[in-house]
C-alpha cells in the first residue's frame, strides 16, 4: 500500500492553510489583549463581489495570524490545562481608575525599612499556627486561639513565690487584654498618622501653626523670670518642660 | 456626589474594598442603558452586546431621558453627564453603551467611557443590518470567555476617529490585561473591519474633521473550532456566530486632554520585570546557559597603544626634538612617544 500520495496530499491541505497568504503589511498583534490588527488596505473587488464571504476571509486570516502567536507562548501546567503566558500588552487603552496611591508606612514598617528588617508581611503570617501537643492547626487567635491557651487550659502552674490570692488565668488574661491595648494605640496613632500626611492641603497651615506655636513658647521663656510673673491671658496654656536654670546666686543670695 | 461612606460591616468593607482603584485592573463593568426610545433593533443589539459582555454588564431596563452628546452647556447634556457620574459611581462601572432612537439619527448607539467617575470620551455610531445571535443557529461562546478581537484597515493606525473606535471597542469587550490564558478557551473573534477607504481620506489622513463619509464599520463575531493540523498550532475554522451589525459614525467627543494624560499614566515596572528584561534596557547584565545572572563589573584593561589620537604636527618624530630641545632632556632620553604626548598637555 502506498500512502505517499495521501501523505503528500495531507501536506499540501495543511501548508495551504498554514501558510496564509502573505500580506503586504505585517498583522499587527497585541498578544496580551488577545486583538490582532490588520493594517492592510481593504481590497475594494472582493469586498464588492461577496461581502460576508470577504470578512470571514480576512478574519479567519486575522485569526489565525493570533493563535500563531498564541500557541507559540510559553506555558505553565495547571490543574485545569496548560496555560499560555500572556505578554504585556502594547496597546495603550485608558485606565479607569487613577493608579493606587502607596499607603502610608506604619511606625514600624518605617523602622522596619530604615533598620533593614525583613519580617514576615501581614500577608504571609497565617491565621494558622501548629500545635505541637494537639498535632493539629489552631486558630492564633478568636474561637479556642494559641494566645488565650493558658487561660484555657484546665489547670495552670503557679508559681512558688506567688501570693495566696495570684491567679494564673486572670494574670494571662490581663497580659492579652494589655497586647490588645497597645496594639489597638499604635494602630489608632498610624490611622492617625496616615491621615495627616493624606491632607496635604492642611500641611502648609499646620506648619504655620507650629512656627507661631515656637516663636511664643520661645517669647514667653524669654523674660528673667522665664514667664513666671508675666499677665496671663484667658485660656492660655501651662507651658510644659521649661525648667529654670538654677545659678549660683539662687544658693547664695545672702553673700552679695 | 456621593458622601463617602463607612463600611460598617466586614462585608461591605470587602465591596468598598475590591473597588478601590488597582495596579492591574479589573475589566470594565459596562451599563446598558435605554434612552427614551429604542427599538426592536437596538433591543436586540444591547441584549446581545451584554451576551458578549456578560458577567460584567449591568442592564438599566427602565427609560431614561438621557442625551449625552447634547450641545454642550445645555441643561439635558450637563444633567445628562451628572448621571452618567452618578450611574457610575453607584455601580462601579466605567463604560456605557446607551441605545436611542429617534427620526433624526435611527438606532443610535452611543460608547460612554470614564475615568476616575468622570466622562473621559464619546461615540456615537448608527446601527444598520442587525443580524441577532438568536437567529443564527449553531454554538455560542460561553458567558465569562475572553473573545479575541481582530481590526481590519489601515484607516484603525492613522485616522483619529477609528483609533478612537478601536479603543473604545477595545476597553469594552477586552480591556482586560490577564496572565495567563487557557487557550482551548478561546472560543469566538470579534472582527471589526472597513469598507474600503475612500480616496480622498488617503490623500488626507490627517485632517480629522473632513466632510468626506467615514467608510462603514462592520462587525461580525464568529466562533472559532480549532483543528488539528499535524503541528503544535492548530488551524482555526470560523463560523459565523453572531451578532453582526454595521455600523455608521456619528458624533464624538475627544477626551479632556488633561483628563486623558492622568489616565494613561501606567505603574512604575516592578523589580523583577525589569529583570525579565522589560522597560530599561539592562546593561552589562547577561543570563549564562545555567540561568545565572552574570554581571560585568570590570572592563578588562584598554588597549591604548592602538587608539587613534590627534596627529599634530609638533608631536612627530624628530619635530619635537628639535624645537624643545632642553625642556624635553630632563632625564630619559629616550621618552616614548606617549609619555611625551602626555606631558605636552601636562604643560
Amino acid at each position: 500500500m502506498d500512502v505517499s500520495n495521501i501523505l503528500a496530499d495531507h501536506a499540501e491541505k495543511t501548508n495551504s492553510t498554514q501558510l496564509l497568504v502573505e500580506p503586504d503589511n505585517p498583522l499587527d498583534i497585541d498578544a496580551g489583549f488577545l486583538t490582532v490588527t490588520d493594517p492592510n488596505p481593504i481590497d475594494v473587488e472582493s469586498y464588492e463581489s461577496s461581502l460576508e464571504s470577504h470578512l470571514l476571509s480576512i478574519a479567519r486570516t486575522g485569526t489565525q495570524a493570533l493563535f500563531n502567536s498564541l500557541f507559540s507562548l510559553p506555558t505553565t501546567s495547571s490543574p485545569d490545562g496548560p496555560l499560555a503566558q500572556l505578554p504585556a500588552p502594547t496597546t495603550q487603552l485608558p485606565r479607569a481608575k487613577p493608579l493606587p496611591k502607596p499607603k502610608p508606612l506604619t511606625k514600624w514598617e518605617q523602622f522596619a525599612k530604615a533598620k533593614g528588617i525583613q519580617g514576615k508581611s501581614k500577608e504571609k503570617r497565617m491565621k494558622k499556627v501548629w500545635d505541637e501537643e494537639k498535632q493539629e492547626w489552631v486558630n492564633r487567635w478568636g474561637r479556642d486561639g494559641k494566645n488565650k491557651q493558658i487561660e484555657e487550659q484546665w489547670i495552670t502552674e503557679v508559681p512558688m513565690n506567688a501570693d495566696i490570692d495570684f491567679d494564673p488565668k486572670k494574670a494571662a488574661r490581663d497580659e492579652r487584654h494589655a497586647r490588645v491595648a497597645k496594639n489597638t494605640k499604635q494602630h489608632e496613632a498610624n490611622v492617625a498618622k496616615a491621615q495627616k500626611a493624606g491632607t496635604s492641603a492642611n500641611t502648609e497651615r499646620e506648619a504655620h501653626k507650629k512656627e507661631l506655636e515656637r516663636t511664643l513658647a520661645m517669647s514667653r521663656t524669654s523674660t528673667a523670670s522665664m514667664g513666671k510673673f508675666d499677665r496671663k491671658l484667658d485660656g492660655e496654656k501651662k507651658m510644659k518642660g521649661i525648667k529654670r536654670k538654677v545659678g549660683f546666686h539662687d544658693y547664695m543670695p545672702s553673700i552679695l | 456626589m456621593l458622601r463617602t461612606v463607612k463600611p460598617k460591616n466586614a462585608r461591605s468593607k470587602r465591596v468598598l474594598d475590591a473597588r478601590e482603584p488597582k495596579e492591574v485592573e479589573d475589566a470594565r463593568i459596562a451599563i446598558f442603558v435605554k434612552g427614551t426610545k429604542t427599538g426592536e433593533v437596538l433591543n436586540g443589539v444591547m441584549k446581545d452586546m451584554m451576551a458578549l459582555k456578560r458577567p460584567d454588564a449591568i442592564s438599566f431596563s427602565k427609560k431614561n431621558v438621557i442625551h449625552p452628546l447634547d450641545a454642550q452647556n445645555t441643561a439635558s447634556a450637563s444633567s445628562s453627564t451628572s448621571s452618567l457620574e452618578f450611574w457610575s459611581s453607584k455601580n462601579d462601572a466605567s463604560m456605557f453603551v446607551i441605545g436611542q432612537t429617534s427620526k433624526k439619527r435611527p438606532n443610535d448607539l452611543t460608547f460612554v467611557r470614564m475615568y476616575d467617575g468622570k466622562l473621559l470620551d464619546i461615540v456615537e455610531v448608527g446601527v444598520e443590518n442587525y443580524v441577532s445571535m438568536e437567529s443564527i443557529p449553531g454554538t455560542k461562546s460561553t458567558p465569562g470567555h475572553k473573545p479575541l478581537m481582530h481590526f481590519a484597515s489601515e484607516l484603525f493606525d492613522t485616522h483619529p476617529r477609528f483609533i478612537q473606535l478601536k479603543s473604545m471597542l477595545m476597553s469594552l469587550f477586552n480591556g482586560e490585561a490577564v496572565e495567563s490564558i487557557y487557550l482551548k478557551g478561546l472560543e469566538h473573534v470579534i472582527s471589526v473591519s472597513l469598507a474600503p477607504t475612500p480616496a480622498t481620506l488617503n490623500i488626507a489622513s490627517a485632517s480629522t474633521e473632513s466632510t468626506t463619509p467615514l467608510p462603514k464599520v462592520h462587525i461580525r463575531t464568529y466562533a472559532t473550532r480549532l483543528l488539528a493540523s499535524g503541528s503544535r498550532i492548530p488551524r482555526v475554522e470560523l463560523t459565523l456566530m453572531g451578532p453582526s451589525m454595521d455600523l455608521v459614525l456619528r458624533r464624538h467627543t475627544n477626551p479632556d486632554p488633561e483628563l486623558l494624560k492622568q489616565s494613561m499614566k501606567r505603574p512604575k515596572l516592578k523589580k523583577t520585570d525589569i529583570e525579565k528584561g522589560l522597560g530599561k534596557k539592562r546593561k552589562n547584565l547577561d543570563v549564562d546557559e545555567m540561568g545565572n545572572l552574570r554581571g560585568r563589573v570590570h572592563v578588562g584593561k584598554q588597549d591604548l597603544s592602538k587608539l587613534p589620537t590627534r596627529k599634530m604636527k609638533g608631536l612627530k618624530a624628530g619635530a619635537f626634538e628639535d624645537e624643545h630641545g632642553d625642556d624635553a632632556v630632563d632625564d630619559d632620553a629616550d621618552n616614548d612617544q606617549e609619555v611625551s604626548t602626555k606631558r605636552q598637555k601636562l604643560h
